[in-house]
């Protein structure tokens, strides 16, 4: 279409007709959309593919179906081991970044204080720097600095801190749109303040609450960079146990359970969308009607 | 109202406390500012002494002397200062982020197009097919490039197999366009997704009228589309940019050992010999670029349009 930019629309017009010239850019507009999807999901298809092929490590030859490699997945101990690990993590991580991100997206929304816009940029800083700057930033400072060698409580905090802008963006975004003189009403009808934010915000920002919480714990469980650094001999993380494997190239057990994890967020991700307005929260563009 | 008599009093009390607007402010602040005060302001200040202290090479202790030293290290390899593995590793982060940005963004608009465009059940469908890898593990998404590169990769042994080639092409190998690939791979869905939150609020009613007026479609494109969804654009690149240069997990795989981006060279310092101080003065042009870049950024948008992802 660069043809275009120097003459007017008419000459254009002329010269293809302005039915075919609409008709032959939707049209490849919807190709280079499609083979777009392609491009994202091949590379999860051949995984799934592979999970369940004689033949682990390439397409081609392919030698047959089996079960075997899920097998040898779920029967491994560390896998196991580690998996609980990262549940406990991103659960314990995920929850403490909710509770904080829902009061700060309060104190954000209702209330005006000195060193407000500092105090946002600040809530959301810790989701764009850098995973490894922040990963050795903060095992510098708790080894050298504060003598805490890493472990569990390490690791815990600082997804917790990972987590937090991600309930605070989602958790805000709600609370802006959220009409307060229903709460001023409740109010007016005798409620005291814990019974008005029970009955009357939390189940309107309940939804945006959940949404906070499953990305923080999401952005918790596939973190490798920070858990790295932050993590003790003792402590045992599914991205770690993934990375040294991917390193030594053992495809077996890897392929089963990235494709099981394919399945696992496919179907969270049809559950959740069934419900709520996903696709609102993850593009922030919530608004009053859901 | 309230259900629970027997703790009246305490409640009483809560309530005397959740009045005061003072009390209110502290409750809903203070936790979190604890959090960003004591685990990223402290250890961001605490890195950037670091940087400018000694570090024992025996007994990895921190000698409270300032120096130089680490940041020297940085630009002393030897030969020439572009020739040292900082310089080189920090100069290809950027060109490989920089490559991302623009190969994501090229990629995302027209797919946010149409989206924005076309609600309804195939929006749905479309939706759930990017969002599914989005949310798939970073690691996994990774790893699924390890597989289709390579001398005997997917790719490759497909291509063969097909008759297409005799022998695999070396731009299917590991190397620097199978990163940039995986990190496209990796950060599209962030750049689709604050694109089409921006396209979203778009009013299409203006390309129609501006249409009617004669304009033509690139017309329309340069002189509507695109400022009216800069903030959109710059947010996406951002997120997109900024994990992009301080990447190490695709780097790493899908470089196997032949590339060094910046990431890579700190978790290498760190991890092999703790030299805390060389990768604190690194850590420093890395943050020290970024914010630059984001300076840049928000003259053009506020923080809180950059909110989407």
């Amino acid at each position: 279409m660069a043809t275009e930019s120097s003459e007017p629309a008419e000459s254009s017009d002329r010269l293809l007709g302005h039915q075919r010239v609409e008709q032959l850019l939707s049209t490849s507009l919807y190709v280079v959309s499609g083979l777009l999807l392609l491009f994202l999901w091949v590379p999860l298809a051949i995984i799934i593919l592979l999970a369940f092929a004689e033949n682990p490590v390439t397409i081609f030859p392919f030698e047959g179906f089996t079960l075997d490699n899920f097998r040898l997945a779920l029967d491994s101990e560390s896998m196991r081991s580690s998996l609980t690990g990262s549940f406990t993590i991103a659960t314990v991580a995920a929850s403490i970044a909710t509770v904080l991100g829902v009061l700060a997206s309060f104190a954000l929304t209702r209330y005006r204080f000195r060193l407000r816009e500092v105090y946002r940029t600040f809530g959301i800083i810790p989701m764009v720097i850098p995973g490894i700057i922040l990963g050795v930033a903060l095992r510098i400072y708790f080894q050298n600095l504060l003598g805490i060698l890493p472990g569990f409580t390490t690791v815990v905090l600082a997804h917790s801190l990972y987590g937090l802008p991600f309930v605070l963006l989602i958790v805000s975004a709600r609370l802006y749109t959220f009409d307060e003189s229903l709460e001023e009403a409740a109010r007016d009808l005798g409620a005291d303040p814990i019974t008005v934010f029970r009955d009357v915000t939390l189940p309107v920002i309940a939804p945006a609450v959940g949404a906070g919480f499953l990305f923080a714990w999401i952005r918790s469980f596939e973190d490798y960079i920070r858990a790295l650094f932050l993590t003790g001999p003792n402590t045992d993380v599914l991205t770690i146990w993934m990375f040294s494997r991917i390193r030594q190239l053992d495809a077996p057990e890897l392929n089963a359970v990235s494709a099981l994890i394919v399945f696992g967020v496919a179907i969270a991700l049809a559950i959740a969308m069934n419900v709520g307005n996903v696709t609102g929260y993850v593009a922030g563009t919530v608004t009053e009607e859901e | 109202m309230s259900t629970d008599e027997p703790d009246e009093n305490r409640r009483a009390r809560a309530v005397r406390l959740l009045s005061g607007p003072r009390s209110r402010l502290g409750i809903t602040v203070g936790p979190s500012a604890a959090w960003i005060l004591t685990l990223l302001v402290a250890p961001l200040a605490f890195m950037v002494a670091v940087s400018f202290f000694e570090v024992s090479s025996l007994t990895y202790q921190i000698i409270y002397e300032p120096t130089l030293n680490n940041y020297r290290s940085l630009f002393d390899g030897g030969g020439a200062i572009w020739q040292t593995p900082f310089v080189t590793a920090l100069w290809l982060s950027y060109v490989i982020a920089t490559v991302t940005t623009v190969l994501c963004l090229a990629l995302a608009f027209p797919l946010a197009y149409l989206l924005a465009r076309n609600g309804g059940r195939l929006f749905k469908v479309v939706i759930f097919f990017v969002l599914l890898p989005f949310f798939t593990m970073y690691l996994v998404r990774a790893y699924s490039w390890v597989l289709m590169f390579g001398p005997g990769g997917v790719i490759n042994s497909t291509l063969m197999s097909w008759g297409l080639i005799d022998a695999p092409l070396g731009i299917f190998n590991y190397g620097v366009p199978a990163i940039i690939v995986g990190l496209t791979h990796a950060y599209f869905p962030y750049m689709l997704l604050t694109l089409y939150a921006s396209l979203d609020g778009l009013d299409f009613s203006i390309i129609e009228a501006a249409r009617d007026l004669g304009a033509s479609r690139v017309e329309v494109f340069r002189d509507h589309v695109i400022p009216l969804t800069l903030p959109g654009i710059i947010g996406g690149s951002l997120f997109v940019f900024v994990p992009s240069v301080g990447a190490f997990i695709t780097p790493t795989f899908l470089g196997q050992g032949k590339v060094q981006m910046i990431g890579m060279l700190i978790e290498n310092r760190v991890a092999g010999t703790y030299s805390i101080g060389y990768a604190s003065a690194a850590s420093m042009f890395v943050l020290v670029s970024i914010i630059g870049a984001m300076i840049l950024a928000f003259r053009y948008v506020s923080i809180e349009e950059l909110g989407g992802a």
